[in-house]
């Protein structure tokens, strides 16, 4: 019998393909669905940070200045505009403390538009009065309406509230003046003494097992710990620092406390990607530098080391990102307290940026909530930032073998 | 087939042993095991200055073992447990005074896939010479040597010192780890199937280089590959189970093989 070849002779079913392709989409709804969540909070706290406000300026008229001017410019004309004298405002700005003074308790923002027009500074003060605090879209519908009802001495303003002086400025009791200066000093007090702890301890760790107690039974003891350990709620290693670093040791409420329980519960994730790191890299290698003559230490140091340094980075990075975030650990360890200067050694008072933002979504006036959802932004930006850098560097050295 | 029982009580068939003067190693009856697994059973063999010795036989014969036990990288296996001596230039390395380090350090190897560090190519040869503390000008001037023997000097020359052994092709790579074995002047070099994982030309490039070596180091090489024996050897193992069945100058291992297990395997009836 002679058959002609057709394609169908090599068994095709269409129905299986379907099924295929329809699997394939099913599987990433899931991914979509991540995604779609993390654009919604993104875009609710982007939403949430600026807002419409009726200000009504404690002292003076109340103006807003043009864009351009130097916040000591600035702050000269209110002071004039508040009723001093030349001489006055030239002795207050000159003095250091007063000067200090002064832009503790003032803050010159730029605002996206006041009734004056878009883009001008305002000067806000502490004891500035809120009349009003609309959502952008209400304010934005209602705008006309309640400019032709500003009353003397009143401002009205779109505020974003995350701005260049919110970056620099410490907290406040007033959210128009709060900043979260101060806690990003903080974190960067504490986080870069917890990974000083950290990275020696667990890379250390990792060397050993990867490199010197490869099969051993202490090797899978300590790898079992291990995985616990990164499994441990982070409060608890909040409970174990107030024990052991806040009382035990005496160091209170303070930098050094902090960073000592951060390191802790750094160490877990900085071994696991630091072994990932060391396993990586070929058994070849390590022959290699053995036949020509080098020790256990010179194969280790020399060669797997330096061919395992990018994904240690990459590690450490993700496991600084990680401790970022971390509140509750450092409320039981002592971040908790209103802190208004940074932190200028291991030993003074400090608070971090997510328990700054704790802090202000528990407070009951309305206008925190936009204070924290710029603190929020602030700390998104600096995640962002840190994926980004292990994304570079995974991707810069990524290797062939 | 063969078995291991008839096997084990054999006598390796030896043409023309070398004398004790012209030996560089001399393996006195070394047996080794693998935790209880023996993977050699009783060799003894002489390898000779200056010369090529191929090592061949079919998969899992040894043939690697016992190049390994060579230069002791075999202790780096868990589990090792060797009897006899290996004699270099008269001194046993398995004596419990040698440091297994220092004798590698004399011993040059290459692996069967090219393994270069993910370093510039200029790290890569420098890399013995600066663990036995070579420095400066000189450490410069011996890298460009090996270079040089190996062949791979004039490719590499004008950008030896920037670019990474990595982005070189698979035969350079091969060429790479000779001149990186060869830097420190080991006067053995052990080649372990330096060619199995390398196109037909990088290969005939390798074996000509085999040949221009010789005239400085020994070479004991393991090869799969018979005609590769037949071009580059001077002399010829032929293992079989973790026995050594026969030895001999290549002319004759390749065209008069004593021993009928030699025959059948030269002849491709088994392996």
């Amino acid at each position: 019998m002679n058959r002609t070849p057709t394609p169908e002779a090599f068994g095709q079913d269409p129905w299986k393909a379907r099924i295929d392709r329809v699997f394939a989409r099913a599987l990433v709804l899931p991914l979509l669905l991540a995604l779609g969540l993390l654009a919604l909070l993104l875009g609710d706290t982007l939403y949430r940070s600026v807002s419409v406000q009726v200000v009504r300026a404690d002292m003076g008229p109340g103006h807003t200045y043009p864009f351009g001017l130097s916040a000591e410019t600035i702050l000269r004309q209110e002071l004039l505009a508040q009723g001093y004298t030349e001489e006055e405002a030239a002795f207050m700005l000159q003095d250091p403390k007063e000067r200090n003074a002064l832009f503790l308790q003032n803050r010159v923002e730029l605002m996206w538009n006041t009734h004056e027009g878009p883009f001008r500074y305002v000067v806000t003060n502490v004891y500035d009065e809120r009349v009003a605090d609309f959502s952008l879209a209400e304010g934005l519908r209602r705008w006309n309406e309640l400019k032709a009802n500003l009353q003397e001495g009143e401002r009205l303003v779109l505020n974003p509230w995350l701005d260049q002086t919110f970056l620099t400025r410490p907290p406040s009791r007033s959210p128009l003046t709060a900043g979260i200066g101060v806690a990003i000093w903080g974190t960067v007090w504490v986080l870069s003494l917890a990974l000083f702890f950290a990275i020696p301890v667990g890379i250390g760790t990792a060397i050993l097992l990867e490199e010197y107690l490869r099969e051993g039974r202490l090797s899978r003891i300590l790898e079992v710990n291990l995985r616990n350990l990164a499994g441990v709620p982070s409060i608890v290693y909040g409970l174990l620092g107030l024990a052991l670093f806040v009382r035990g040791m005496g160091l209170g409420p303070s930098v050094l406390a902090a960073a000592l329980t951060l390191g802790l519960l750094g160490i877990p994730v900085i071994v696991v990607t630091a072994r990932e790191a060391l396993r990586a890299v070929p058994d070849s290698l390590r022959l290699a530098a053995f036949a020509l003559g080098a020790t256990q230490r010179q194969v280790v140091f020399r060669v797997v080391v330096p061919a395992a340094l990018p994904g240690m980075v990459t590690g450490v990075i993700l496991s600084a990102a990680r401790l970022i975030g971390e509140a509750a650990p450092l409320l039981l360890v002592g971040a908790a307290a209103y802190v208004p200067f940074a932190p200028t050694g291991p030993l003074s008072q400090y608070t971090v940026i997510p328990v700054q933002i704790y802090l202000w979504i528990s407070q009951n006036q309305p206008e925190f909530a936009r204070v924290a959802a710029a603190g929020i932004l602030v700390m998104l930006l600096l995640l962002s930032a840190l994926y980004l850098m292990a994304l570079y560097l995974r991707n810069r050295f990524r290797r062939e073998w | 087939m063969v078995s291991l029982e008839q096997l084990k009580e054999h006598q390796t068939v030896r043409t023309d042993p070398v004398p004790e003067s012209q030996a560089l190693v001399d393996v006195r009856q070394l047996s080794l095991w693998y935790g209880t697994k023996q993977a050699l059973y009783d060799i003894s063999v002489r390898f000779p200055k200056n010369q090529v010795t191929a090592i061949i036989g079919p998969s899992g014969c040894g043939k690697s073992t016992l190049l390994r036990s060579l230069n002791r990288m075999n202790d780096l296996v868990p589990g090792v447990r060797v009897k006899g001596e290996v004699l270099y230039e008269g001194v046993n390395i398995y004596d419990p005074r040698v440091d297994p380090v220092a004798v590698r350090r004399h011993i040059g190897m290459v692996f069967q896939k090219p393994n270069p560090f993910p370093k510039t190519i200029f790290e890569n040869v420098a890399f013995g010479l600066r663990l036995m503390g070579v420095k400066g000008s000189e450490l410069e001037d011996r890298v460009v040597e090996a270079l040089k023997r190996a062949a791979l000097w004039e490719e590499v020359k004008d950008r030896f010192k920037k670019e990474s052994g990595l982005r070189l092709s698979g035969g350079q790579q091969q060429r790479l780890c000779i001149a990186r074995a060869i830097a420190v002047e080991p006067p053995l070099l052990l080649m372990d199937e330096p060619t199995s994982a390398l196109d037909p030309i990088a290969t005939q490039a390798i074996e000509d280089l085999i040949l221009e070596l010789k005239e400085r180091y020994t070479v004991v090489i393991v090869t799969h590959n018979m005609q590769q024996a037949a071009r580059v050897s001077d002399r010829t193992l032929f293992m079989h189970l973790g026995v050594l069945v026969e030895e001999g100058p290549t002319e004759v291992i390749f065209t008069k093989p004593k021993h009928p297990y030699t025959e059948a395997y030269i002849t491709g009836r088994f392996g």
